[in-house]
């Protein structure tokens, strides 16, 4: 054996604190708040904040503004209609969300400096990866929660607090939840196979949003249900308030002609939410553990 | 104690030859070991596959017996690491950074604190709430040094650690290094020989991924050194004096109207000459092995190596 030693061992005035072995469980919750604790005080979570309460904000004031008539020629008479109708948005907001907050979320390791800090400390790297996507939940549901929260004013103004079904909000808010987790397995996979960070929102962006959007009218034109579309399964979270569900609607286009408009149902909504996040959440983790630290 | 081990080991890119070729080595205890080399020569590639940050091609590499492919978390659990450039979360302050570190080490709350103020003390940190994004360089590595020592690991693996400091820094940081190794196993690669000789006991030369030597360092300092001194008198030399030191074999450079660097054939017998011919010219102050630097020292050290082979 080669001795590294050649100077006598003497008292170090630089440590020797005890330490005990931290479970993988405690580790993901000192990850999970140091990440929460970097994510809001970020430009992009105030900024896409700022953007969600001023669209949101402005949307109310306007119906306010127009009293209860404009509301109604909208054709929603029931708080459970208009809470419907103002949460179609919301899987908008959560596909930003999760670009934002994920898509750079493992990308970030292996472009800057920020994985040598990280990556050489004793944690497991699913755990980092774990840690990263609780606080990426969160601030995104921060961020929709907003919208809800603005839904619901607007709903208690022009019906009344004793008309808002809180039961079906409360299970909207579930499938939100579940949707946020979906498209951040999304955003984490693609953050996990490129290496510009920048790339991974853009990226992100566009496949959640742009393809699925536009693949998903494509299908539909040849009257096929997309039910392999996670922005078609974001269509749960509206719906499972809306008390005249149609799952299948048929729009006339000449004789014999029908251009078929599929949502989702909660149940098919929640199937391909899961099978999002079965397939994509341990692809990341693969992904993110296999990948090396290379520049 | 800790111990560092590598056996067989190769790390091969998509492109381009080895960057780590067929290394085997092993160190043990407390010390410091140098990993010198120019650029390109494997120093950082060593470094990251011991932390796991690569996968080796062959081989294998162990930290404390353990190999990071296959236990990370138990790998790394008495290791201190700075990689190439760490950045902590611009939007953290210093203590923020540095607590998550201590914390995900097994530190309590207290003990985080306290290895926080130690470090605090060692390294002369930037105010603890200071945010990191507003730090400089100099700051930041210190920080990043703080980030490695906290928990008191056994092993060090450090890749340039005086890197962006000044000079001031610099010295902090070899006192630190130098307290470090007393009791601790330090890996340090540095392009500098100077500091290499100040801090480490052992050094492994590298070149294209391959152990171009492996020695003490005093005794690797010495072979460099042997070829080069700087001579000083006490009053201002005419070159015409010095030109007698040409009777030996002997180069001589000005440095200054009192200062010379002699370059000759390292033979120590050739060294006695040479000061007794200085002697004779006038006072001396100083005779001493002139520092070289590492471009120097690679280039001093291929055609021994070369020769030996």
């Amino acid at each position: 054996m080669f001795q590294a030693r050649t100077d006598p061992p003497g008292t170090l005035d630089v440590g020797a604190v005890s330490r005990d072995r931290v479970s993988d469980f405690e580790q993901w919750r000192i990850i999970t708040l140091h990440q929460l604790e970097h994510y809001l005080r970020t430009n992009r979570f105030y900024g896409l904040l700022g953007f969600v309460v001023l669209i949101s904000a402005l949307t109310l004031a306007g119906q306010v503004d127009a009293g209860i008539a404009a509301v109604q020629v909208q054709q929603l008479y029931r708080s459970s209609e208009y809470l419907s109708n103002g949460l179609m948005y919301t899987g908008l907001w959560v596909i930003l969300a999760a670009a934002f907050f994920g898509g750079d979320a493992l990308s970030v390791d292996f472009s800057t400096g920020a994985g040598y800090y990280m990556l050489v400390l004793p944690i497991k790297r699913p755990v980092l990866l774990a840690g990263r996507y609780a606080a990426a939940t969160l601030v995104t549901l921060a961020i929709v929660g907003v919208n809800y929260v603005f839904d619901t004013a607007g709903a208690i103004y022009f019906f009344g607090a004793p008309s808002i079904p809180w039961g079906l909000l409360a299970a909207s808010l579930g499938i939100a939840c579940l949707f946020a987790l979906a498209a951040l397995s999304v955003a984490f996979c693609v953050s996990a196979f490129v290496r510009s960070p920048p790339a991974g929102v853009l990226f992100t962006i566009l496949a959640l949003y742009v393809g699925f959007t536009i693949l998903q009218a494509v299908v539909e034109l040849v009257g096929v249900e997309p039910w392999f579309s996670l922005t078609y399964a974001g269509g749960a979270m509206a719906a499972v308030l809306d008390t005249d569900f149609v799952h299948i609607q048929n729009i006339p286009l000449g004789e014999d002609q029908y251009y078929t408009i599929w949502v989702a149902t909660v149940s098919e909504g929640l199937a391909i939410m899961a099978a999002y996040i079965a397939v994509f959440l341990p692809l990341s983790a693969y992904l993110y553990q296999r990948k090396e630290s290379t520049g | 104690m800790g111990s560092i081990r590598v056996s067989g080991l190769s790390k091969t890119f998509r492109t381009g030859p080895p960057a780590i070729d067929n290394l085997t080595f092993e160190y043990s205890g407390a010390g410091a070991v140098g990993c010198l080399g120019p650029n390109g020569a494997g120093k950082t590639t060593l470094l990251k596959l011991l932390v796991g940050l690569l996968r080796p091609s062959q081989g294998h590499a162990f930290v404390n017996e353990i190999d990071p492919t296959v236990d990370r978390k138990g790998a790394l659990w008495d290791v201190g690491a700075l990689i190439e450039t760490p950045e902590p979360y611009p939007t953290l302050n210093v203590h923020e950074a540095l607590d998550a570190v201590g914390r995900s080490r097994g530190l309590s709350r207290d003990d985080v604190d306290r290895e926080i103020d130690r470090c605090h003390e060692l390294l002369d940190l930037p105010p603890l709430g200071h945010r990191i994004g507003w730090l400089s360089k100099g700051q930041r590595q210190r920080v990043t040094l703080a980030a490695a020592m906290m928990g008191d690991p056994s092993v060090f693996l450090l890749d340039e650690p005086t890197s962006g400091l000044d000079p001031a820094e610099r010295v902090l940081v070899r006192r630190l290094l130098n307290r470090l190794k007393r009791d601790h196993l330090v890996l340090m690669s540095s392009h500098q020989m100077l500091e290499v000789t100040e801090v480490c006991d052992q050094l492994i030369f590298l070149d294209h991924g391959r152990v171009l030597l492996r020695d003490r360092v005093d005794k690797v300092a010495a072979r460099i050194r042997s070829r080069q001194v700087d001579v000083e008198f006490e009053r201002p030399m005419p070159q015409d004096a010095m030109a007698t030191l040409l009777a030996v074999g002997a180069q001589i450079v000005a440095l200054s109207e009192r200062r010379w660097r002699i370059s000759f054939d390292g033979r120590d017998e050739t060294r006695v000459r040479l000061l007794e011919l200085c002697q004779s010219l006038g006072p001396v102050v100083q005779f001493a092995n002139t520092s070289l630097v590492l471009e120097e020292a690679y280039l001093e050290l291929i055609p021994k190596t070369a020769d030996e082979t």
